[in-house]
């Protein structure tokens, strides 16, 4: 898995290379946009992590610039620019995720697993959630080491959830997640989906929160 | 307070009647001067008929009713030939020509008249006293019209101030009505070149005032930049060092901790900063506040997990016109306080209401609460419960309540502080006005009240 850090920042960037690598990745580090341009065209990227603060070229410009060469390499942006209206900004530029610095190393690492298995080639085919494991390519569940039987719908729940430990969801955003597969939802869908997979997974597998949502929960 | 309006009636009023007299004056001196020569000629005429005519021979007056005017004539050898009844005895004067002189109790105009042919001396004399009556009614004349027309002449300069002045008035209309956050130039149509210079000092002043408030907002973005940058490489570089010693060191735990602080102190002086009503360019929409709050939970959930606390939404769905993301901040500012000041397995609700046409929107923990004399200075900046002895392990600066304020006072919203849950524990609410009224422009100066729920608003802290 080959990253590519464009960051100005000298020593941020020396940091993250070095925390970067020590979780496994290969990565290249670019501090200008001239730069950045001319590894991405070297190819060979599988996520691009991208500062919008550069000195040659305004990140966003840099952004479509890298989208034109090539489309289909996931760009998450690591900026200190936190308004609502630079996240929009920065996400119709085409990033597929947006973190604000100061940002926990573990959350990057997080969002990056999450990029990196939408985005194909599969190398993380499995999610572990503590004795539960999910497999992307087959939506294959085990308990255990044991496969349980979850219908389409489950499985769809439970990776939307576990793609992103530790985050919320409502239930209308689980229901968005129903409606991107095609399927009609009821009102109370997402409750009794969330019931059958506790039953098959155990109670702890997701957490409610009244009137908020769901959580993926710490379950051994 | 100096009104230009009645500055200018009483001055102009004043100069006018100041003005008035003194014509009048002059109109009466150069009438009397008219009537005196007049009168002079009068006394002439006299003195030459009587110096000509034929005397009788005894001393007889010919007209003994006539007190204003007397005469006497005396022979070249000045023996007294002839007088008027009231005339007295002796010559009245000697020096030929016109004069004055004192006798029968009043002023006389007196002629002394020396007949060259005949040697005969007359001396007429007439009373002043009849010339003031003549001035009197001169003077009068010349000023009763004035005085009359007077009021008139107020309330002609009343109208005609009052129009020129309209422009200061059109003027003084604009820059009220004016939106705090508009900068844009003001124009008065026909002003008057004497206003000119003060709607161009304005208008400059506006836009010096437009770009240092474009300078106050760029200001928290670009120290946004520049101090979080550097933060993240400092966290960085802790996380590479917790890395490469295994077993930690307790410098390097008070060193996170302490950097977490300053990353702290730094998001939420930026968010003050940036919350200020007056400069925060606030964009006001209807909002599903439940929605709101399920993201602020969202947001802050880790913190909740953390403390095995539970937390949850309840309540109606209501929206209020708010600005989302100063609102958004305002939530987690007060789940984060909830969470933070309420201890381990403790219970924080969220809940929406509609009360009386306000909505409410209530944080509630069963933690330990405020007493009702900290509640009134929870709201100072970097002001700590317990000050220096504040419950170690809790990371804050003081600032988040400061944050609450500047964003409810930005929506026209008081803050009222109750018991929280299980008659224990705090609950914050934000009461927004009447959500139905269309005032859009909420008054970003409006002082939101603190309502303080409990009694004792006291300061005796």
């Amino acid at each position: 898995m080959r990253l590519l850090l464009i960051e100005d920042d000298e020593s941020l960037a020396q940091g993250m290379l070095t925390a970067l690598r020590r979780a496994g990745y290969a990565v290249d580090h670019a501090a200008t946009g001239a730069n950045a341009l001319r590894f991405y065209e070297a190819g060979q990227l599988d996520l691009v992590i991208l500062d919008l603060g550069l000195p040659d070229i305004d990140g966003l410009s840099l952004l479509q610039a890298l989208r034109k060469i090539q489309a289909g390499i996931p760009v998450l942006i690591l900026t200190a620019r936190d308004s609502l209206s630079d996240k929009i900004a920065g996400l119709d530029a085409g990033a597929d995720d947006y973190l604000t610095k100061p940002f926990a190393f573990e959350e990057l690492l997080a969002r990056i697993r999450v990029l990196s298995r939408r985005s194909g080639p599969l190398r993380e085919a499995e999610i572990h959630i503590g004795n539960v494991s999910l497999n992307i390519a087959s939506h294959e569940v085990q308990l255990n080491g044991e496969v349980q039987k979850v219908s389409r719908r489950e499985f769809a729940i439970l990776r939307a959830l576990a793609d992103r430990p530790g985050q919320v969801f409502s239930r209308e955003q689980l229901e968005e997640k129903l409606y991107s597969w095609g399927d009609e939802v009821n009102s109370n869908t997402v409750d009794v989906h969330v019931h059958n997979l506790r039953k098959k997974l155990g109670h702890s597998v997701i957490k409610t929160i009244r009137g908020v949502g769901f959580i993926l929960g710490d379950s051994e | 307070m100096t009104s230009l309006r009645r500055f200018l009636i009483i001055s102009v009023l004043s100069a006018l009647m100041l003005v008035n007299f003194i014509a009048a004056l002059h109109g009466y001196r150069s009438s009397m001067l008219e009537a005196e020569s007049l009168f002079d000629q009068k006394l002439s005429e006299m003195a030459a008929q009587f110096a000509a005519m034929p005397l009788p021979n005894e001393e007889s007056p010919p007209s003994a009713d006539d007190e204003q005017m007397v005469f006497q004539i005396f022979s070249g050898e000045g023996k007294l030939l002839w007088r008027s009844v009231h005339a007295p005895a002796q010559i009245i004067s000697e020096v030929p020509g016109f004069g004055e002189h004192n006798f029968n109790d009043y002023r006389w105009r007196t002629l002394s008249y020396l007949n060259p042919n005949t040697g005969r001396r007359v001396v007429v004399a007439e009373r002043v006293d009849q010339r003031y009556r003549l001035a009197e009614s001169v003077i009068l004349e010349s000023i009763v019209p004035v005085v009359l027309v007077l009021p008139v002449a107020g309330i002609l300069i009343w109208l005609i101030i009052g129009r020129g002045l309209s422009s200061l008035g059109v003027l003084a209309g604009i820059l009220r009505r004016k939106p705090t956050d508009d900068f844009g130039a003001i124009r008065v149509d026909g002003a008057p070149v004497e206003l000119l210079p003060v709607i161009q000092s304005v208008n400059s002043m506006l836009s010096r005032l437009s770009a240092s408030f474009e300078r106050e907002r760029r200001f928290s973005a670009d120290a946004a930049h520049e101090l979080r940058t550097p933060i993240s490489a400092i966290k960085m570089h802790l996380h590479n060092v917790r890395d490469e010693l295994p077993n930690g060191s307790d410098s390097l735990r008070s060193l996170t901790k302490d950097v977490d602080r300053l990353a702290h102190l730094v998001e939420q002086m930026l968010l003050l900063h940036r919350t200020t009503p007056d400069h925060y360019p606030a964009k006001f929409e209807k909002i599903s506040l439940p929605g709101l709050a399920r993201d602020a939970i969202a947001e802050r959930y880790a913190d909740c997990a953390a403390k095995q606390q539970t937390i949850e939404l309840a309540g109606d769905s209501v929206t209020v016109d708010g600005d989302r993301f100063a609102l958004g901040i305002l939530l987690q500012n007060l789940v984060n306080n909830a969470s933070k000041y309420t201890q381990q397995g403790g219970r924080i609700e969220l809940r929406t209401e509609v009360k009386s046409s306000e909505v409410w929107l209530t944080v509630a923990d069963n933690g330990p609460g405020i007493s009702a004399e900290a509640q009134s200075r929870v709201f100072e900046r970097f002001y700590r419960l317990g000050g220096d002895r504040h419950s170690s392990g809790v990371i804050g600066c003081g600032l988040g309540l400061s944050i609450v304020e500047h964003i409810a006072e930005l929506h026209g919203a008081n803050i009222v502080m109750a018991t929280g849950l299980e008659g224990r524990g705090l609950a914050v609410s934000i009461v927004f006005p009447a959500p139905l009224r269309s005032d859009k422009a909420l008054p970003p100066s409006a002082k939101s009240k603190k309502a303080l729920g409990l009694s004792g608003e006291g300061e005796q802290a």
